[in-house]
């Protein structure tokens, strides 16, 4: 269905090979929302298809997200065909909130639900520990040998918000959290003022986290918005760009190759993706 | 008591009155359904045409039908209006939208201003009396409007007057009574009176310095004071109750010390903020103004604002002597000039999602805005005002050249 999956980005939503680490970039009014519930939608039901498979070869996701509630994700993910709560009742998804309680002081317990998590404490560890816990409740779920896909949305905004992180220590957290995870995805902001002008310290460690990450990354989808202005049925530009140590890599190049798509995205939240004068 | 058999039956003004009902009583079920049907909503609120989820007014018509064909500021979302220039629009779309509040008596926390602040708030315009006044001003508008301007009556017919076509199935239930108005007319002449116990609530940054000359502590976040209120308010009124918050002039040196600038408090603190919208989505909203000359776009800090707001508007007004030179050139009897441009840069709710690209809600149009007394701000699509001696140019550009039997423009031969 072209609603759910676009067709032409299909080879780059399946699921990436081991140890990889995939960047999606967003700038101001071309947010990486409907890349990442994509992503979701293809590790979570294309495996059901195909649901021969032996239950241990299936993938389960941690959504990491420090901008967006659980609320935000389960209502469009529903509109895609997708029901997480079932998915975390069936212990193959996980959520961890960064929003509700991050930098709320004194609040109090309320009911965790199964397979959400609040953060409640900005510091590096804790959060490193409770994505970790996630990812371990998961693996014990269900035998070993199942694949997580650990998804992160906006990491960066513990880099503005919190002092002490610098961008060697949040990069040394991902490092960490991709040796327990199958593969992981990130989702940046990679804004001009945020890149371009590194003159106070927000701007430097942004712009250095961001860099490393995208050379670290295997390949990146930079979403941005139409260099020649607004139009009615035109979302945004995604650009598809495949790492430097992966060019060599015969392997990923043969599945993905780098483009440069148009995108719309619906009022219902319906996606098309369509070549330049299609 | 209740429970006995009365003989009368009472006269009903719902549905069915021709149809007796066979026990001979008056059947309350069919009014009780009825009542069951209406959604009973907060005052000033209503549900958004598009996805139901609701919304309430920012108090400016205009800036309502803006917002992504929600008609309205949806709850759970905020909206950052910029300014660039030293001049204060922004500021006069926030008293509007905190003098809404007041009349639809919902509760108003402002962040960092005096109490004065409250008492210069726009008050209710002469028009606003009954929804038969603004019918006849509607009609009074569509008269004016010139052949040039056809698109933006078409402009006004596919929002504003979508809304009002909205509004009125709404309201015909409850007949009897006045329909709820969901977005008033202001007058800046006029100031509001506030009821006796206001509903406004100024909250002091907590690192204010109280007439001390000592500068406060920078490693303090001068938000927790709001913060904290906000919590306890929020948890201690009934759940109809419309919050609205209110944040004037973020960084500006008279309210904030210069720390507040620091990206460890104030992101802190919009992420929080974010948070207590997405907890309480029907019954908290959040507007704030920052004027850019003091953190321009440009830099990082300001970015990560916009990122943590749902919505993004820029007001670039003209300079001053643009504007005096306008009016002389033409303006009709009922259009203001313009007085600056308006740049969206984010919708609530649209571009979360991920869209952005029109749909109705004037993105990618050039966007002008004016500020009179008794309209407020209006926001139409800009559209230059027909030049003098324009008919004597075309008239001469049309006879042209006859060059071979063939008319060859001007612009043919410059080509």
């Amino acid at each position: 269905m072209s609603s759910r999956i676009p067709h032409l980005l299909e080879p780059y939503l399946s699921l990436p090979p081991e140890a990889s680490l995939v960047l999606l970039t967003s700038v101001l009014g071309a947010s990486t929302n409907w890349l990442v519930l994509r992503f979701l939608h293809s590790a979570l039901i294309n495996n059901d298809a195909s649901s021969d498979l032996p239950p241990d070869e299936q993938t389960k996701v941690v959504l990491v997200s420090f901008m967006r509630d659980f609320a935000f994700w389960k209502e469009n993910a529903k509109r895609l065909g997708l029901d997480l709560e079932k998915h975390a009742a069936k212990k193959r998804f996980s959520f961890v909130d960064g929003l509700s309680g991050l930098f709320l002081p004194s609040q109090q317990k309320t009911s965790v639900k199964t397979g959400e998590q609040v953060l409640t404490n900005p510091g590096l560890s804790a959060v490193s520990s409770m994505i970790q816990n996630s990812i371990n409740n998961l693996k014990a779920a269900a035998g070993s040998g199942e694949k997580i896909l650990l998804i992160i949305d906006q990491p960066d905004l513990l880099l503005a918000a919190v002092g002490e992180i610098g961008p060697t220590n949040l990069g040394d957290m991902l490092l960490g959290l991709r040796e327990e995870a199958h593969a992981l995805v990130v989702t940046l902001s990679a804004d001009q003022p945020l890149t371009l002008t590194q003159q106070t310290c927000l701007e430097t460690d942004h712009a250095a986290f961001l860099l490393s990450t995208a050379h670290q990354a295997d390949f990146t989808m930079n979403l941005r918005l139409l260099d020649s202005g607004t139009a009615r049925d035109v979302s945004g530009v995604v650009r598809v760009s495949i790492g430097e140590q992966e060019l060599e890599n015969d392997n990923l190049q043969k599945r993905i190759e780098e483009r440069e798509l148009l995108y719309f995205v619906g009022g219902d939240g319906g996606v098309k993706v369509f070549e330049r004068g299609q | 008591m209740s429970f006995r058999k009365r003989g009368i039956v009472v006269p009903q003004a719902g549905p069915g009155p021709g149809s007796p009902n066979p026990l001979g009583r008056p059947n309350p079920i069919p009014g009780s359904t009825a009542a069951a049907a209406i959604p009973k909503h907060p005052p000033g609120t209503r549900p958004s045409p598009l996805d139901g989820r609701l919304t309430t007014s920012t108090g400016t018509r205009s800036l309502d039908a803006l917002l992504a064909g929600h008609a309205g500021l949806a709850l759970g979302t905020s909206l950052l209006i910029e300014e660039s220039g030293t001049t204060d629009f922004a500021g006069s779309l926030l008293k509007y939208y905190v003098a809404e509040g007041v009349v639809q008596k919902h509760t108003i926390h402002v962040l960092g201003m005096p109490e004065g602040w409250g008492r210069e708030l726009p008050g209710l315009g002469s028009g606003d009396d009954g929804s038969k006044g603004k019918k006849v001003k509607v009609g009074e508008e569509k008269m004016n409007i010139a052949w040039r301007y056809e698109r933006l009556g078409e402009f006004g017919a596919t929002i504003g007057g979508g809304a009002r076509e909205r509004n009125f199935p709404q309201s015909t239930p409850t007949s009897s009574s006045e329909p709820a108005i969901f977005c008033h007319d202001f007058d800046l002449s006029k100031r509001l009176i506030l009821p006796s116990p206001s509903n406004i609530h100024f909250i002091p940054l907590s690192a204010q310095p109280t007439l001390t000359f000592i500068d406060s502590s920078p490693s303090l976040s001068p938000f927790t004071k709001f913060i904290h209120h906000l919590t306890t308010n929020l948890q201690n009124s009934p759940p109809t109750t419309i919050h609205r918050l209110a944040i004037p002039n973020l960084f500006s040196p008279a309210l904030y010390p210069s720390h507040t600038s620091n990206p460890t408090h104030i992101l802190p603190f919009l992420h929080t903020l974010r948070a207590l919208l997405r907890k309480y989505p029907t019954r908290l909203a959040l507007l704030i103004t920052l004027p850019l000359p003091l953190s321009p776009r440009s830099t990082g800090l300001t970015r990560w604002i916009e990122l943590l707001s749902d919505g993004v508007l820029e007001l670039s007004p003209f300079p001053s002597s643009a504007i005096v030179a306008k009016p002389a050139a033409a303006s009709t009897v009922s259009e203001e000039p313009p007085q600056g441009m308006v740049n969206i840069h984010r919708l609530p709710v649209v571009h979360e999602k991920g869209g952005g690209g029109g749909g109705g809600s004037g993105m990618g149009d050039d966007l002008s805005f004016s500020l009179s007394r008794r309209r407020g701000m209006v926001i139409r699509p800009y559209s230059l005002p027909p030049v003098k001696g324009d008919g004597e140019a075309k008239e001469e550009e049309g006879r042209g050249l006859e060059v071979g039997g063939r008319r060859v423009r001007k612009g043919d031969i410059e080509f």
